[in-house]
């Protein structure tokens, strides 16, 4: 059997695609009816018969480490099918947010071997990989006698695998040749705008299509709002300030943070294109930004947009989902759009946080967690989340085709697809892959305040920031 | 005497109104916070008047949270017996070491005296996260991570030098002629120090011993680093609120107000210790 | 005289070997329960010493005093230096003060006098970390009620942590919204635990209020305002939650305090060797500050005694 046809009929045995859908696309393929129905026949007997175990490790305990957050919350709430599914136990131990990665750095570099598997952000694997905490999931993923036939990897959406996977090599390109899958992408946010509906219908504004109009938008809203602001972004002393937004439309422009010449790399923030972009947003955010902008995290973002203090975000896409729900003031009243902010540009390119499975490289027992990042991050329990629960956004395509998951969104989140599928195939790690990304994103990030609060002007500002970076890199072997 | 009436009857009341204002007010707001939703905390500008619910401190006591999503389990009342149980261990432990330590020093010139006194001082100044990680990798090794035990080993960083230094003072200041008489009646050392001793610390003891307790039922890096969520205190389970779906701060404000009751009441319990104790000694009469 | 006769009783010859070696059994469970924490101490000193970033484990190395000297050369060492002494100081001048002025308006042991000297308390039982998050509301331009209020004065503009001017007025705020009842009670015990002759021999005398303050009240104090401020010293330069939960230490570099930094340096960038070495010299300016006051501690009771 080949290849597509014989995913398709796997498809079909995990109830993701319907029969009558089956035999149509197996009709685009030129198989007639009657031989899809023998290869259907034939298939079931093989994926029930396919030989994977998932009882294998029945009776072991694995022990997660996890942070406080809606998708753990929809693990949690599908934990019984695991259990019944492996005949497992699953222990977890969750902390909050605002201190999961110290946990996570602290368990993992004293080598402890009390978490089997964790939950981790795709930027830290830059640090956690070539330390040597973590397992490289090829082993796994591409061993049959690990991996059940109907796992399907390459139903993940491959820009987020790439993103997972890295050589370890400073400034090599994520996904490429050598690139070890440090983790295992399991639900992920991409950067665009969401906002406040009848706000822009009781001021007649339509939805910015790139940076002039949306900072233009913002002003306007800053001025006859009577009292919401324009746009909402981070500005926080810290890397998680330069990911989002900022990141996404720094892309936009055809921006690099690094360049790389014969493996050394070397600061690209001053660039004039560079320059020119960083005077656009530092612009936007004087004239129309939160007032405490410096101290604003993903929370205050995301507060104001629900309490009604400001007028749109430029953040990641699940902070507007989950603003349009719960017992915020503006729940219901939120819409999404794409936005591609160089008016040149053809698409959006927006920048990716992944949250994603690891697996501890001291666990005792790695093959039993093996299984429980494949049963979590596999299509049934995708679709259970993706459904019932917050778990958004998924990471598996078949799980966007999804008509149930589909009419949930559009139902209640106008235009949430749509910016999802334009901005899909430009959505990626926009960052070179380094070990000093944190220190020197950070960086970034206070050279940005200093701008704002013009401290220094922008120019001036980046050309510091470059000759820091470069000094910071030399020093590392890495510049 | 004019002007001293003056300051007494217009100047004080004044003061100790604005010190109050300062101080208690932001509790106050906290306190009110804690009987509101967070829809009603965020409205702009803020306000005073609401309508009270009780469902965040509901959701705290009977450990379920209700959300959109579905109901989640919180395990709040579980990190304040943590609390209990560490901030409670380490001070009785640092009794139980630091008052015949600072009987000694207060008593005895002995050689290296200074020297000792200054060094279980200095583990005041050792900044936590300095020993943290080499620490994590000890107790792991010891199997002390994860485990009271251990944390409240930890904690005598905390309140170790505070119940030391401040029991030291006291002792030094209660003249030893009362031990002296004891003694002369016959009686041994260790009985005199039980029996005479540490009877007229007890308020200086006392005091240090709520010093101590306030700052290792604050402290939560140690917990956070060398615990699992099992043993975790109260105030990283007040952070727990704070997720990717949004801060709940109504229900931070509750558990602010739960995490502050069992020390007020210690602090109403040993008020009239209190202010006395920390006389340190002050040889009355 | 009770007291040096104890002392010189412990000094005499024909003391047993037992009653010796007393002061030695009493104090040594404590050290050596302490001890055993040194060791990690040790190791962190050790690390200081190596090029040891986690995420670069090939490049672990041996380099002796590089990180130290490092900071010589590093203007974003010297602004941690700077920033944190400034810190300090204001943090503990302003709370010694302001403390002082609280535990004089208390002074009396009156029921209301009491019992507001417990409430003034309360600050102190919420953890800095939580505090600072409440702090961080309440300062919000949207929701804060303190930036309502600040505007109904005229202050529409106020960006409190948010802006460079004011970030470090801020904290230091926040600062001393906590930790002022902790120099209070210890002040207001003191006071209160002053020996009563000297002042009615002053007001016999007629001596005049200002007077009798600085020359009796603050005099006899010394010994409580330096405790207190010894271990208010200690927690202050050690700042961490508050700064970190307000500002991470921004905006820019301004509130880039040791301990951010090296927590930054540590949990974030991974980088041991730097880490350690930050908190070595944080370590050792607390060290020398409190060896200086100390002395003054000791001379103090010494002098003190003396006079009794």
């Amino acid at each position: 059997m080949h290849e597509r046809e014989r995913d398709l009929v796997a498809q079909f045995m995990q109830r993701q695609i319907g029969r009558r859908e089956l035999f149509r696309r197996m009709g685009q393929m030129g198989v007639g009816a009657a031989a899809a129905s023998y290869l259907l026949n034939t298939a079931s007997t093989q994926v029930l018969a396919a030989d994977f175990d998932w009882q294998a490790h029945k009776g072991k305990t694995v022990t997660l480490l996890l942070n406080k957050h809606p998708y753990t919350d929809a693990m949690i709430a599908n934990l019984d099918n695991f259990k019944t599914l492996t005949g497992m136990d699953v222990k977890y131990d969750v902390f909050p947010e605002d201190v999961y990665f110290d946990k996570v750095t602290a368990a993992l570099s004293s080598q402890g071997t009390q978490y089997d598997a964790f939950m981790t952000g795709a930027y830290q694997t830059w640090q956690y990989g070539p330390a040597g905490w973590l397992v490289d999931m090829n082993q796994f993923i591409s061993d049959p006698a690990y991996t059940a036939p109907n796992y399907n990897w390459e139903d993940m959406l491959p820009n987020l695998r790439a993103s997972t996977a890295w050589s370890g090599v400073p400034g090599e390109a994520l996904g490429g040749e050598g690139a070890k899958q440090w983790a295992v992408p399991w639900g992920f946010e991409l950067n665009n705008l969401a906002y406040n509906k009848p706000l822009f219908d009781k001021l007649g504004l339509g939805v910015p299509k790139n940076l002039p109009e949306l900072i233009e938008t913002a002003a306007k809203i800053t001025k006859d709002a009577g009292g919401p602001y324009g746009i909402g972004v981070r500005g926080s002393r810290s890397w998680a300030s330069i990911h989002p937004g900022f990141l996404s439309a720094y892309s936009n422009y055809g921006q690099k943070d690094f360049s790389l010449a014969d493996g050394k790399l070397s600061a690209a923030m001053n660039t004039p294109e560079s320059k020119a972009f960083h005077d656009l947003w530092v612009k936007m955010i004087q004239d129309s930004g939160p007032k405490n902008w410096a101290t604003y995290t993903w929370y205050q973002v995301g507060t104001d947009l629900g309490a009604g203090a400001s007028g749109m975000i430029y953040d990641a896409d699940i902070l507007g989902y989950f603003m349009n729900g719960g017992d915020n003031k503006e729940a219901g009243h939120l819409a999404y759009a794409a936005i591609a902010p160089n008016p040149e540009a053809t698409a959006p390119t927006p920048n990716v946080w992944i949250w994603s499975l690891g697996m501890n490289a001291f666990g005792q027992q790695q093959d039993a967690a093996w299984l429980f990042v494949q049963w979590a991050s596999g299509t049934e329990h995708g679709l259970f989340g993706a459904r019932k629960m917050d778990f958004v956004n998924p990471v598996r395509q078949s799980v966007w085709d999804d008509q149930e998951f589909k009419d949930r969104i559009a139902a209640k989140y106008p235009g949430y697809i749509e910016q999802y599928t334009t901005s899909a195939p430009g959505s990626k790690i926009y960052f070179t892959p380094q070990p000093l990304f944190f220190n020197l994103t950070t960086e970034w990030a206070a050279s940005l305040q200093k701008m704002v609060a013009k401290e220094v002007p922008v120019s001036e500002g980046l050309d510091q920031l470059a000759e820091s970076v470069n000094r910071q890199l030399k020093q590392a072997g890495l510049g | 005497m004019t002007e001293a009436t003056l300051w007494s009857r217009l100047l004080r009341p004044v003061l100790l109104t604005l010190v109050a204002l300062f101080f208690l007010f932001p509790i106050f707001w906290v306190f009110l916070m804690s009987f509101q939703t967070n829809e009603q905390i965020l409205r702009i500008p803020p306000s005073l008047f609401f309508s009270p619910t009780l469902d965040n401190y509901w959701g705290l006591v009977s450990g379920k949270l209700v959300t959109a999503a579905g109901t989640l389990e919180l395990p709040f009342m579980r990190n304040l017996w943590n609390s209990v149980v560490l901030s409670t261990g380490a001070v009785l432990l640092s009794l139980l070491l630091g008052v015949p330590a600072a009987y000694a020093f207060a008593r005895f010139k002995f050689r290296l005296g200074e020297d000792i006194a200054f060094t279980l001082l200095s583990f005041r100044f050792a900044p936590p996260l300095l020993v943290l990680l080499p620490l994590n990798l000890y107790f792991q090794t010891l199997g002390l991570n994860d485990t009271y035990i251990g944390l409240i080993w930890v904690y005598q960083l905390i309140t170790l030098p505070l119940i030391l230094w401040i029991v030291r003072g006291y002792f030094e200041d209660i003249s030893p002629d009362v031990e002296h008489a004891y003694r002369v009646d016959g009686h041994g050392w260790l009985k005199t120090f039980l029996k005479i001793s540490i009877p007229l610390a007890r308020p200086g003891i006392a005091a240090a011993a709520l010093l101590s307790f306030i700052f290792a039922w604050n402290n939560f890096v140690f917990a956070l680093i060398l615990g699992s969520s099992s043993i975790q205190p109260v105030t990283v389970g007040a952070l727990a609120f704070v997720t990717a779906s949004g801060i709940q701060y109504g229900q931070i404000a509750a558990a602010v107000v739960l995490s502050i009751l069992p020390t007020l009441t210690l602090a109403l319990y040993a008020q009239r210790y209190l202010v006395e104790g920390l006389s340190l000694g002050a040889v009355k009469g | 005289m009770a007291a040096t006769a104890e002392v010189a009783g412990a000094r005499a010859p024909k003391q047993s070997f037992s009653r010796a070696a007393l002061p030695y059994l009493l104090s040594l469970p404590a050290l050596l329960v302490c001890i055993g924490i040194l060791i990690p101490f040790f190791t962190a000193v050790y690390y200081s010493l190596q090029r040891y970033n986690l995420a670069m484990p090939f490049l672990r190395g041996f380099i002796w005093f590089d990180n130290y000297k490092d900071f010589l050369s590093d203007p974003a060492f010297w602004n941690t230096v700077s920033i944190s002494l400034i810190y300090t100081a204001l943090t503990v001048g302003i709370e010694l003060l302001l403390g002082l002025g609280i535990a004089l308006l208390l002074q009396r042991p009156t029921l209301f006098n009491n019992a507001l000297s417990i409430a003034l308390m309360l600050p102190l039982m919420i953890a800095p970390a939580i505090a600072s998050l409440m702090w961080k509301l309440m300062t919000n331009p949207n929701f804060g009620i303190l930036s309502y209020l600040v505007g109904l004065v005229g202050l529409t503009d106020f960006k409190w942590a948010s802006d460079p001017s004011t970030a470090l007025l801020t904290v230091v705020l926040v600062d001393i919204w906590v930790y002022t009842p902790f120099m209070m009670i210890l002040l207001l015990a003191g006071l209160r635990g002053l020996p009563k002759q000297p002042f009615e021999a002053a007001e016999l005398d007629g001596v005049p209020a200002s007077f009798v303050f600085f020359r009796i009240t603050l005099p006899m104090l010394l010994p409580y305002i330096i405790t207190a401020a010894l271990f208010r010293m200690l927690d202050s330069i050690q700042q961490f939650d508050i700064i970190y939960a307000m500002t991470q230490g921004g905006p820019g570099d301004k509130l880039m305090v040791f301990q951010v930094q090296a927590y930054l340096e540590f949990f974030t960038y991974t980088n041991v060797g730097r880490s350690s070495a930050l908190l070595m010299v944080l370590w050792a300016i607390a060290y020398l500050l409190s060896h200086q006051f100390i002395k003054s501690w000791l001379r103090l009771r010494e002098r003190a005694r003396g006079q009794a």
